[in-house]
């Protein structure tokens, strides 16, 4: 009896001693994320309702939010905004995977091809645009190519790919980035993951199309639809890309909200913060609907 | 391989529970260093400038000028014991945005802009709201070389400049076209002409996108030459006129608009894209500043040799342009140091060469200068060929800039009803 | 733990995906279209940077130059205090990020507790959240705090998306690493630091050298975070190229931009190269 209540306690103590560590551990990467990410979040709120601006007597007011209900430009920088989210997301997941298959498969010379395929990885953004723009503008490489083989004869000729309405060049740029990323995640599960259920299908009959279908994608959708949903929260926030690259009207929300911010007239910061507002949770509401759904599917698969 | 996202709402949770840091605390220590620095004591301002880095925002939208900058004025602020950090803007009003929400935030000292290259609405701006340190720039050693009593110089855009910026240089708006590509006789002389030039030459031309410099100045202009000339726009503003006067130039540029490059759907962001543009043949038609023309642009490979500057007989803005010292300015006296410099004759006479990669125009007056430095001024005019516009052509067609509200006033409207393509009512 | 791209090439599928005629070919042309796909838009950024009046429609520069490498590379020129600058901060970044995210990442990886999931939520936000949210929030408290306009307060909102991605990819590598040979090294008589030093760090030093990579290259190409909170006083490479590019010159904007993307490609090959490929796992593993 003695002795198991020394051990109990004993247990006990061992357990909160660990749990201790563990918080330990957690807590500088914690406090760092909270006051600096959290506190600005919740600034950007904050101020988005008015306050901590010029006037320290303003009452809390939802001002910024009507302003930009009744601004034309916002529902269409909205609509701009996610169709370059989702298109840019859904390219480089589907061209992914395809090339992660693609890289898997291949003997001789992978080593040097999968090097390759990352090289772009790196590589910023802001060169990403610049080099977008020398390459799809109306006298861009790409132009200048067609026009010497006699395909068109002036830079009017060649279609409008960047600063162009439904946003080509700023997709392009994105796809161009993030098509290693996900194929990248994307080989490193196949890799983890080994041939062993596919092999096995194989023994049993399965097709090809019925193996990747029913083998090889469910195995990778969890990892790449997280790779998706990161994808897609990037595209929706970048400012510098469509800052380069995209039409003057209507701008993506990133850049109004930037613009709002650096307005002479400081009236418009709460805008500003407003618009981050709506951004920020539109994100996050795509990031909830995104893995509940990659849960379900894989809950589906395994039943 | 266990961390994948999982349900986002608990995150937003915490972070709204999350304490903010340090929001409310804090408005900060209400010196004002700005204000002890005497420019009358010269002696004194050379002392407080050395070992300290000058901050100067500048619009940086012309590889060139930024050259200049660092290569000419920088080794010679060294010699001051002054480092020279250019800061390059998109627009100058990111500047005045800075200095306001430093103040905002309490900020009334060690701000970070100790010097903003501006006139006109930029400037306008910063005097209402009491941001700029004044009465200093007449005090500049300098400054005696400096014709304080034209109004060209005294008054920024209609508004009095009350020693509150000193002249950096002058600028007058002029075309570009290209003689391998257009024939000279063909060339628009007026805004008249432009439109009809236009419809002849579809998708052969555009301008920035106001507020960009370039694009306001094109924009403004044709609003001159509709409302029959700068007069009632210079000396104050009346609102209703305004609006009378300028809706016959929405009218006209939303007609106009389908024949601009890309239908008018987008413009350049800036004149860098505009030149872009020109250079690779995709318009016909670019902008310039530079009183002594593109010269610099043309060694620099960023227009073709070929380039040429061209003003409408319908007139040409000609403008100052100058330095001013926000009142938090954390080295006031290296930027007043920087202001001087910038006034020297040598310098002033290097920035008006094009050989030297600018091209900018006086803000001295010749007559105030000895016979050697005049005639070093006289040669580099004389010597600059067709790159330029003649001179006594540009001093003919010159007009006067309009004042802040109205080029505010325009701006805002054009983002309105040309840009967003909103309905007038 | 093994390498990706060094997996001994002899699963049946290889052996019947290459060198099998037809379909291996036609592989072999899908891989190289994707490849020269990947590698173009690098093209006229090279042809660019070693052209003179490189307009339309000169497909091959007419006139080549050295001119924008010479202004580039200056060595009184704004480059290479950027690079200094950008190193600087991403090196402080990485540091920072890895004492402060491995003991998190480690916990992560290997243990249960209550309130993890919270835990990893909070932790990836940062990446999930529009950066330009972040630099806008934060700007008005560092501007009162004396933090906005100074290389301190970039290298902290720097940390803000660099310490997500560090705890994630060492979480991975903890998740991945047999830790239980540490405890097996102690029970064989080893010191506790003998058995971290000796055993955990050999298993986990490949992932976490990529950890560490990633907080640098985050660090490195940062850009809005740079140009709200450093107010262009900070002067890193991201802002120099942009302001570059606005400013006209193609040639020089292409040149700044090689020098700038050139770095961070070599630092990412040779860490692979080294590592044989392990880091890719981690960094597959991780998500």
């Amino acid at each position: 009896m003695g002795d198991r209540s020394v051990l109990h306690t004993r247990a006990r103590r061992a357990l909160r001693h660990e749990s201790v560590r563990t918080w330990a551990a957690l807590t500088p990467a914690v406090t760092l994320v909270l006051t600096l990410f959290g506190g600005a979040v919740v600034l950007a709120l904050v101020r988005s309702f008015g306050l901590l601006g010029t006037d320290p007597s303003a009452r809390p007011s939802l001002d910024a939010y009507r302003r930009l209900l009744v601004d034309p430009e916002v529902g269409r920088s909205l609509l701009l905004t996610l169709h370059v989210a989702v298109v840019s997301s859904t390219l480089a997941v589907v061209l992914g995977i395809g090339a992660a298959l693609l890289l898997r498969g291949l003997g001789r010379g992978r080593r040097l091809t999968t090097t390759l395929f990352q090289l772009n990885l790196p590589v910023p953004h802001v060169i990403g645009a610049v080099a977008i723009l020398s390459l799809l503008g109306q006298s861009g490489l790409l132009s200048r190519a067609a026009t010497r083989i006699g395909m068109i004869d002036e830079p009017a000729s060649f279609p409008a790919l960047v600063f162009d309405p439904y946003a080509i060049g700023i997709i392009v740029q994105y796809v161009w980035k993030e098509v290693p990323f996900v194929g990248i995640v994307a080989l490193a599960i196949l890799h983890s993951t080994g041939d062993d259920l596919e092999e096995a299908a194989r023994t049993l009959g399965a097709t090809s199309w019925q193996r990747l279908r029913h083998v090889t994608l469910p195995l990778l959708l969890p990892g790449v639809l997280s790779a998706a949903v990161i994808v897609f929260a990037f595209t929706f926030g970048t400012f510098e890309v469509p800052l380069l690259l995209g039409s003057s009207f209507p701008a993506v929300l990133p850049v109004l909200a930037h613009q709002r911010y650096t307005d002479v007239d400081l009236a418009s910061r709460p805008e500003a913060m407003a618009i981050s507002a709506v951004i920020t949770l539109l994100v996050l509401a795509v990031v909830v609907a995104g893995t509940t759904l990659a849960r379900r599917t894989v809950r589906q698969d395994a039943a | 391989m266990h961390t994948r996202i999982r349900g986002a709402i608990p995150l937003l949770l915490l972070a709204l529970v999350s304490t903010a840091c340090g929001a409310a605390d804090a408005t900060g220590d209400v010196t004002r260093e700005g204000s002890s620095i005497d420019p009358g004591d010269w002696e004194d301002v050379l002392a407080a400038a050395d070992g300290t880095t000058l901050d100067l925002y500048m619009w940086g939208g012309s590889a060139e000028i930024n050259r200049f900058v660092d290569e000419v004025y920088g080794p010679r602020l060294s010699g001051f014991g002054i480092t020279l950090n250019r800061v390059p803007l998109a627009d100058t009003a990111d500047a005045v945005n800075a200095v306001l929400a430093e103040l905002e935030a309490g900020r009334t000292s060690g701000g970070a802009v100790d010097l903003i290259w501006i006139n006109g609405e930029n400037f306008a701006t910063m005097r209402q709201a009491d941001a700029l340190l004044s009465g200093w720039a007449e005090q500049l050693p300098n400054a005696a070389l400096v014709d304080w009593t034209d109004p060209a110089i005294a008054f920024d855009a209609g508004r009095p400049v009350d020693g509150a910026e000193s002249p950096w240089g002058s600028a007058q708006f002029q075309f570009v076209y290209d003689t391998a590509r257009t024939d000279p006789t063909q060339l628009p002389r007026s805004y008249a002409e432009l439109a009809d030039w236009i419809v002849d030459n579809p998708g052969r031309f555009t301008y920035p996108a106001p507020p960009a410099f370039h694009g306001t100045r094109f924009v403004k202009q044709w609003f001159y030459e509709l409302a029959g000339g700068p007069d009632p726009w210079v000396d104050g503003f009346d609102e209703d006129a305004y609006v009378q006067a300028a809706a016959p130039l929405w009218d006209l540029l939303d007609d106009l608009r389908p024949h601009l490059w890309r239908g008018g759907e987008t413009y350049p962001n800036d004149i860098a894209d505009l030149d872009r543009l020109f250079a690779n043949g995709e318009v016909d038609l670019t902008f310039t500043q530079l009183p002594a023309g593109i010269g610099a642009n043309v060694d620099a490979g960023t227009l073709p040799p070929t380039a040429r500057p061209f003003v409408f007989d319908t007139g040409a803005i000609a403008d100052h342009h100058y330095l001013a010292i926000p009142v938090n300015a954390g080295d006031p006296a290296a930027a007043m140091v920087f202001a001087d410099l910038v006034l020297e004759p040598e310098l002033q006479a290097a920035k008006l060469d094009p050989a030297n990669g600018w091209g900018d125009g006086l803000a001295i007056a010749i007559d105030r200068l000895d016979d050697g430095q005049a005639t070093t001024l006289d040669t580099i005019v004389r010597g600059l060929g067709d790159t330029a516009v003649d001179q006594d052509r540009l001093a003919e067609v010159r007009l006067p800039d309009s004042l802040g509200e109205h080029t505010q006033a325009l701006e805002h409207d054009w983002n309105r009803f040309i840009r967003q393509r909103r309905p007038r009512s | 733990m093994t390498a990706i791209d060094s997996r001994p090439t002899s699963s049946p599928a290889e052996v019947q995906g290459v060198g099998s005629g037809r379909r291996g070919s036609v592989r072999s042309v899908v891989v190289g279209t994707m490849l020269t796909l990947l590698l173009l838009p690098f093209v006229p950024l090279v042809l660019a940077s070693l052209a003179d009046g490189y307009f339309y429609p000169q497909v091959v520069p007419e006139r080549w130059s050295t001119r924008a490498w010479a202004i580039v590379l200056d060595p009184d020129g704004r480059t290479w205090a950027a690079l200094r600058d950008t190193v600087g901060i991403a090196v402080v970044v990485m540091i920072v990020s890895l004492v402060v995210a491995v003991p998190a990442g480690r916990v992560l990886g290997t243990r249960r507790f209550r309130g993890k999931r919270v835990i990893e939520l909070l932790l990836l936000s940062p990446v999930l959240v529009p950066t330009i949210a972040v630099a806008l929030g934060i700007h008005v408290v560092f501007l009162r705090l004396g933090l906005a306009g100074g290389v301190a307060g970039v290298v902290l909102v720097h940390l803000i998306p660099a310490t997500p991605y560090v705890v994630l990819l060492s979480a991975g590598v903890f998740a991945n690493a047999e830790l239980e040979l540490e405890a097996q090294a102690r029970a064989l008589g080893a010191s506790w630091w003998q058995a971290r030093r000796h055993v955990t760090l050999r298993l986990i030093a490949p992932g976490l050298a990529v950890a560490a990579l990633f907080g640098f290259l985050i660090s490195w190409g940062q850009y809005v975070l740079t140009l709200v909170i450093g107010g262009g006083r900070v002067v890193t490479l991201p802002i120099l190229l942009f302001a570059t590019a606005s400013g006209g010159d193609a040639a020089v904007t292409a040149a700044t931009a090689l020098f700038h993307g050139l770095p961070a490609i070599v630092l990412l090959v040779a860490t692979t190269r080294v590592l044989g490929g392990a880091g890719l796992a981690t960094f597959g593993g991780a998500r």
